[in-house]
């Protein structure tokens, strides 16, 4: 049971018990949805799934997360649906749908505060979003981005929007909030591209000077974007840290399908996971597991899903797990790297997708 | 709305002589100089260095002796162009818009092609080769050519359909939906290559007799050698006969190997191919996931019905089913289905099939390795015929 899991701390198992914890939970889960969702069950029978073959978190099936697009994937009732999460993903125009219930989103919310906790000490940390308002609009139905707003704001003391509808930066409401928590520890959250555009770029033509230092900057939403303008990590840093003196970035890797679960960046640099969710790399050629140190596909598992089948699923990115339990950092567990989306696979031949040249 | 140069790229042509193109006297079908013309570029693209497999097959299907065996198979005497014939080719076979191409002339018509804005070197090859030809000695078939580029753009395929006789699109249902959206004028008629699937039938017991290296080279040319993305590239095998275990399991492993040797595969087709197969096992019962390599990605079903085949992915991504009887393939001879490969299979066994079971598809039988050969007939279309115009009396 998931209790078990919320006595430790967040990383705190070393290899052999996390797999025995997080094997038994995944089985349950399995057993769990394959009871509850025809279309995971089918997907089982598919596979021959067999039970007493499972020995550790990588012998559980995994789906690849595209088919949330394909599917309407849910193990509750319609009715006990607390909230849809969104998100539009990289092929074609369909949305992936994330159907989460009241008991999944506690569970959710209870682990991303166990896990950022970590990081930035216990207890809400006031909190300023490098984002509008107007992303929360639609509450039944959120994006990625309001999604991951979404999830954070209950580990939030106070959430403060810094952009204006038009994306501007609302220098009043930044300055307001940083006179109030003048010398004292608060987060400041948003995507690494809205960051990057909306925040340091006003800044950096602001006279006013603004002291970050005792804020963290967590950042999400993956760096593909900003490389493409040549900004690397260690440049986006420095050079907020030039600006505004800011110190602590908490990066972190997640998705929709899996939220609550993160992968937050310590102060090395390494993105861990906790010991709700694990990450396996695996060869793109045969599906195999890759040993520490080699590039391929990231699948992931998490104990959170319970209102879907997302406990195991094969994400679309390359990455490579660097080293486990033993970061300098101190924290147990995987230690990975995400190196970007796969490229998509342009066909030859003389059917649909090309007509889409058209479009 | 006018047509104007800012909107068109001429590869081959101009615009003047698109505009005249209407009053242009049409050419008999099988005419001596769109023969010749043809004849001479197969020549010139058979020497050039830069002409790849595709662009070589292509050749080699317009040389001489090959069109006056085509000539020979129709009763063409009696036939001429239809007019102005405008060809929007697919984007994605760089080849395709010059077999097309070849075609429409022959059956005497002015040709216009609209090929791709992405650029391929096939495309250049064969359209310096054209030019080549065009400004020498074949300088009297400048008025029938014209191939272009245009980015989409509704006015521009309306005003070429307003002057056409004859529309030709390739590039499957959604370019079709588009274009259509273009009308056309009372007398003009239109061929539409719309999406479409491929199956493989082989005898298990034929198949053990046979070189499996041979086999599954022949396999690969009909799949891989497409990203099996073509519309005649195989997604579903049938196994007929007794040894099926035995035939399959030497069938995908000769073909994996290969697959590893020649083909390219790029991480992400993993999950492409992954998800389809995903997609089709939850969807219904009686799906078995084989598992293995990536490079060959497979299902066994337990039932054919005609909606698996809407679970397509390519790159090497089969359905398999193993039968006792070949009339239980019926349910998938749908209007979708074009090709049938066989190996061991009479392909009269497969006509018959077809015609005592008047099923709306297939329409071409051909030996397992043939589905990318080039012919005159296409989709159920003999080419030339449907392009020209029959004078009774």
């Amino acid at each position: 049971m998931i209790e078990e899991f919320y006595d430790r701390n967040p990383y705190g198992l070393s290899a052999s018990e996390k797999s025995r914890m997080l094997t038994g939970e995944l089985m349950e889960l399995t057993r769990f949805h394959k009871d509850h969702c025809p279309e995971y069950a089918r997907f089982l029978n598919m596979l021959g799934y067999d039970e007493a073959k499972v020995s550790s978190p990588a012998d559980i099936p995994y789906f690849p997360v595209r088919l949330f697009k394909e599917f309407d994937l849910l193990s509750v009732r319609r009715e006990e649906v607390f909230k849809t999460m969104t998100s539009s993903g990289t092929t074609g125009q369909r949305v992936s749908k994330i159907f989460v219930d009241k008991a999944t989103a506690m569970r959710q919310q209870k682990v991303m505060l166990k896990i950022l906790g970590d990081f930035w000490g216990k207890g809400r940390l006031p909190m300023l979003v490098v984002d509008t308002p107007a992303v929360l609009k639609d509450r039944k139905s959120f994006t990625a981005r309001g999604a991951a707003i979404l999830g954070l704001q209950f580990a939030a003391r106070e959430m403060v929007f810094v952009l204006n509808d038009d994306m501007t930066l609302n220098v009043e409401k930044l300055r307001a909030f940083t006179e109030k928590y003048q010398g004292k520890r608060f987060v400041i959250f948003g995507f690494t591209f809205l960051v990057w555009q909306h925040f340091y770029r006003e800044l950096l033509c602001l006279q006013e000077r603004f002291d970050l230092s005792e804020a963290f900057l967590m950042t999400g939403g993956g760096w593909k974007k900003l490389e493409s303008e040549a900004v690397s990590q260690a440049e986006f840093k420095e050079r907020l840290g030039e600006v505004c003196g800011l110190r602590h970035f908490l990066d972190h890797y997640g998705m929709v399908e899996q939220t609550g679960a993160i992968y937050a960046e310590c102060a090395w640099g390494h993105l861990h996971a906790s010991i709700y969710s694990d990450v396996i790399i695996r060869d793109y050629r045969d599906l195999t597991p890759l040993p520490i140190g080699e590039r391929g596909m990231v699948q992931v598992v998490s104990v959170l899903p319970r209102s879907y089948p997302g406990h195991a699923l094969l994400t679309e990115d390359e990455g490579v797990i660097l080293g486990e339990d033993d970061c300098p950092c101190g924290r147990k567990g995987k230690y990975i790297q995400i190196l970007g989306r796969m490229k998509s696979a342009e066909l030859r031949g003389c059917s649909d997708t090309y007509g889409a040249e058209f479009h | 709305m006018e047509l104007s140069s800012t909107d068109l790229e001429f590869l081959v042509g101009s615009l003047e002589q698109l505009r005249r193109m209407s009053a242009t006297p049409v050419l008999p079908a099988f005419s001596e100089r769109a023969v010749s013309f043809l004849a001479q570029l197969s020549r010139l693209l058979l020497r050039d260095r830069r002409s790849g497999v595709d662009v070589k097959s292509y050749a080699y299907w317009i040389r001489k002796a090959s069109l006056e065996a085509a000539a020979r198979e129709g009763d063409y005497r009696n036939r001429l162009g239809r007019g102005v014939a405008l060809h929007i080719a697919p984007s994605n076979v760089p080849v395709n818009f010059a077999v097309s191409m070849t075609s429409s002339l022959l059956a005497g018509n002015c040709t216009v092609v609209r090929v791709s804005s992405k650029r391929f070197l096939q495309v250049d090859v064969i359209c310096e080769a054209i030019n080549g030809l065009l400004a020498g000695e074949w300088a009297d078939l400048r008025p029938y050519l014209c191939v272009l580029r245009y980015e989409h753009n509704p006015a521009v395929t309306q005003a070429l359909s307003t002057q056409c006789d004859l529309r030709v699109i390739w590039g499957g249902d959604r370019t079709i939906e588009t274009i259509r959206q273009a009308v056309l004028p009372p007398r003009a008629v239109e061929m539409a290559f719309a999406d479409r699937y491929s199956i493989a039938v082989i005898d298990a017991d034929t198949y053990l007799a046979e070189d499996p290296e041979d086999v599954a080279k022949r396999f690969y040319t009909d799949t891989y050698y497409t990203d099996q993305n073509a519309c005649s590239s195989p997604r579903l095998v049938v196994w007929l006969g007794d040894a099926v275990e035995k035939a399959r399991r030497r069938f995908w492993e000769a073909l994996e190997g290969l697959v590893r040797q020649d083909y390219p595969m790029k991480p992400i087709q993993a999950v492409d191919k992954l998800s389809a197969v995903c997609a089709l096992g939850m969807s219904r019962p009686g799906v078995r996931y084989c598992p293995g390599s990536s490079l060959v990605v497979r299902v066994e079903l337990e039932e054919l019905t005609a909606d698996v085949m809407d679970y397509k992915c390519g790159g090497g991504c089969f359905f398999e089913y193993a039968a006792k009887d070949l009339r239980e393939i019926l349910p998938i001879l749908t209007k979708r289905c074009q090709t049938v490969a066989v190996l061991g299979v009479d392909r009269k066994r497969i006509r018959e099939l077809v015609f005592s079971g008047g099923v709306r598809g297939v329409d071409r039988i051909v030996s397992l390795g043939g589905t990318m050969e080039l012919s005159f007939i296409w989709d159920g279309f003999k080419m030339v015929e449907s392009m020209s115009r029959y004078v009774y009396g």
